[in-house]
């Protein structure tokens, strides 16, 4: 009996004064969206801004959105009797990897080579392409590419099964500009948001003028599987490129590969601070559609953007619907003095 | 000889009653030790409860707690689903039941509402929401007059308004009597169910389904109506053998429950003001009030049987009306919907007493057919009048 009252007086004083703060000496300080400064004894929880927190630096995170920006796989390149170039790959599926999304946020993955998105697939035009896809995942899985090609390439009716399954995928790459790829397995949704999906550029014979280009794959993360994003990002991480800016320069090509994988929302769009771009929608043409500052984009629709900075410093690009720049989709271009000589400054889309 | 038998068979008893206690821990201890993983299939889902939200200078304060089967670690806030950086006081891990303050710098707008979010580590998101951002009360000597002066005029001047009708009940007959004691009966039947209807919608809001609102307003109602009904018994045992004072001991037991249930009600007053969702009309108070001036009759009836004591009566007054102004301190100046729940539910245990108490005392009174016109049509009268009065509240 007096165990029982005691257990009840002692549950209540937890009950009644829910804040027993020991306080600890030492405090922490972040700033707010504001900009003020705020002083704790707790602990920072601030998937935005870089903190003083050991733990949550870029050293958690699995999956390096800055190596993503620039990596792409042109494959085993081979000559066929005919001269042309064959390109081969390797590419496997696999579902039961859970990565740390933002800083102490673990979410199931499903990925294509490990990673969300799956590896920047490169071809010219006209290459085979030809890949070996494994499914080692324990649902079955496909690689529905963007693109011309037969039909029994198209990953759609072609099943591979779970556990090792295996399908070569070969085509003829085309046309030219950046495609998606994705599974095409039902429940569709739950297949494309978990991860997998990817980049395919296919580029000119001709090659394009040189710049420093860069994939930037825009998708959103369903946390708590409601049918709404919880998450918005540049290439999956959230707030990644605000923390660690992109490192350009001053009056050289910048070529942005964007590609729009957000599902649930029927829109996304790219706003660029303190300049405008040069639009190529798919990448099929060389004219340009559009120069702005501001593209909208719907489900797996994707261009590139083309431009140039005058004025060194720090520019955002983000969102131009909020919602989604404020729950992750926002970084910085960190535009660096050019120290190249022979540069020229071009007059470009004016 | 004997006394050897006793002892031994005394030993007996005690031992059975302890060996099954005996099991009982010692399939807790293997349950929790070596035959954990028996038991270890299924997914546990973890849950947190936003307790508690205040508005405090730029920041909003979120009062976290684990309610959920295992421990889990706060790791983002947000303020309308729109992601913000924040402390977490004193750190981010919460075992079960246990609590954390959230603080997120945030510009809010007074009067507009807010919703706070709270992900864990696997991105489950829960949120409380706020109907109207209201700053944190800061206890001042003015705000402590406000509440005192809406008590005193939801709780001590109602009552007392009702206890005037005393001289009028003393001058009937018994028959009539009777009608207004039942009257009585009814009119607390009425408050409560009210008292668990609030207790039950608190616990719904506010408390985490781990605290199991209703069986916790269930158990509370009950034990203390038990806890009333024993001491309360005493009570009357003792007045009755000093001949006058039954009727005030019954009067004095009816202020105490409605003392209590007032102060469940000034809680819930002292907390709607607190939590910004209540602008007190000048209509809200005259409906309280109107409301709780049948609580004056249910302590009149039984004290006209004995000799007018206006002392008395006006202590009377006080038990019952006094508590509305303590109870929207306490609910203004550090709300938990925990004491909340559990101050509301002991008012109905202690009003269930007192109508036990009453409908006895109409019995000993020589009514033994509690189906009486009079009884049976002043317990309806009772109710209708609360019904009808409350929905000026």
């Amino acid at each position: 009996m007096i165990l029982l009252l005691s257990l009840f007086i002692g549950f209540s004083v937890i009950a009644l004064f829910p804040t027993f703060s020991n306080a600890q000496s030492e405090s922490k300080t972040f700033v707010t969206h504001s900009g003020s400064v705020i002083k704790t004894s707790g602990e920072i929880i601030d998937p935005v801004y870089t903190t003083t927190v050991p733990e949550y630096t870029e050293s958690t995170i699995e999956f390096d959105p800055m190596e993503y920006l620039r990596e792409f796989n042109y494959g085993n390149v081979s000559t066929l009797p005919d001269g042309s170039a064959l390109r081969e790959f390797t590419i496997i599926a696999d579902d039961d990897q859970i990565m740390e999304v933002s800083p102490g946020i673990f979410f199931n993955v499903w990925t294509f080579n490990g990673t969300v998105p799956g590896p920047t697939i490169r071809a010219t035009e006209g290459d085979t392409v030809r890949i070996k896809f494994i499914n080692n995942g324990s649902k079955e899985h496909t690689m529905h590419f963007h693109g011309i090609h037969p039909a029994e390439m198209d990953g759609v009716f072609e099943i591979v099964g779970s556990g090792g399954g295996q399908f070569i995928y070969e085509f003829e790459a085309g046309p030219v500009g950046v495609h998606p790829y994705h599974c095409h397995v039902m429940p569709l949704e739950e297949h494309i948001v978990r991860g997998l999906y990817g980049v395919f550029i296919v580029d000119p014979k001709e090659e394009r003028p040189p710049a420093d280009e860069m994939v930037m794959v825009l998708n959103g993360l369903d946390m708590d599987f409601d049918g709404e994003n919880n998450f918005y990002a540049a290439n999956t991480i959230p707030f990644y490129y605000q923390h660690h800016p992109i490192q350009i320069n001053t009056n050289e090509l910048i070529r942005v590969y964007v590609v729009n994988m957000v599902e649930f929302d029927p829109i996304n769009n790219l706003h660029l601070h303190g300049n405008l771009y040069n639009y190529y929608p798919t990448g099929t043409d060389i004219v340009p559609s559009a120069y702005t500052d501001m593209i909208t984009l719907s489900q797996t629709e994707r261009g590139i953007m083309e431009f140039e900075y005058d004025y060194p410093g720090k520019y955002l690009f983000h969102a131009h619907k909020v919602e989604f720049s404020e729950k992750g989709w926002v970084g910085v271009f960190l535009v660096n003095d050019n120290q190249d000589e022979n540069i020229q400054d071009s007059d470009y889309g004016s | 000889m004997e006394v050897n038998n006793h002892n031994s068979s005394k030993g007996k008893v005690i031992a059975s009653g302890i060996i099954p206690f005996a099991f009982v821990i010692l399939m807790m201890v293997y349950i929790f030790g070596p035959g954990a993983d028996l038991l270890d299939f299924g997914t546990p889902l973890p849950e947190v409860t936003i307790e508690k939200v205040d508005f405090i200078g730029s920041e909003i304060h979120a009062t976290v707690r684990n309610t959920g089967p295992i421990p889990v670690e706060v790791v983002m806030a947000d303020i309308n689903d729109r992601i913000q950086p924040a402390a977490v006081e004193p750190d981010r891990f919460l075992e079960r039941f246990e609590t954390t303050l959230v603080r997120i710098p945030f510009e809010w707008n007074e009067a507009e509402p807010y919703i706070i979010g709270i992900t864990i580590e696997d991105g489950t998101r829960f949120e409380k929401e706020v109907e109207s951002a209201a700053p944190a009360l800061e206890p001042s000597l003015d705000l402590a007059i406000f509440f005192a002066i809406i008590g005193t005029y939801v709780g001590i001047i109602p009552v007392m308004i009702g206890l005037l009708w005393l001289p009028f009940i003393k001058k009937i007959s018994k028959q009539k009597f009777h009608f207004f004691l039942a009257l009585t009966a009814g009119l607390l039947l009425f408050l409560a169910i009210d008292s668990i209807e609030e207790a039950i919608e608190v616990s719904d809001e506010s408390l985490a389904g781990s605290f199991n609102g209703s069986l916790l307003v269930a158990t509370v109602t009950i034990l203390s109506f038990l806890g009333l009904y024993y001491s309360g018994n005493k009570l009357v045992e003792r007045a009755s053998s000093s001949k006058l004072a039954k009727p005030v001991a019954i009067a004095l037991m009816i202020s105490i429950g409605i003392g209590l249930h007032n102060f469940g009600e000034g809680l819930a007053i002292g907390a709607a003001v607190g939590l910004g969702s209540v602008a007190f009309s000048t209509f809200l108070i005259v409906g309280f009030a109107l409301h709780n001036t049948t609580e004056g009759i249910a302590i009149a009836a039984p004290m006209s049987r004995g000799k007018l004591m206006i002392g008395k009566l006006a202590a009377m007054g006080m038990i019952a009306g006094a508590p509305a102004i303590f109870g929207a301190w306490i609910g203004g100046f550090s709300y938990s919907p925990f004491t909340s729940v559990i101050f509301l539910s002991i008012g109905a245990g202690a009003i269930f007493q007192v109508i036990v108490v009453i409908m006895k005392w109409i019995r000993d009174e020589g009514d033994h057919n509690l189906s009486s016109a009079s009884v049976a049509s002043g317990f309806a009268v009772g109710m209708l009048v609360m019904y009808l009065t409350s929905i000026l509240v």
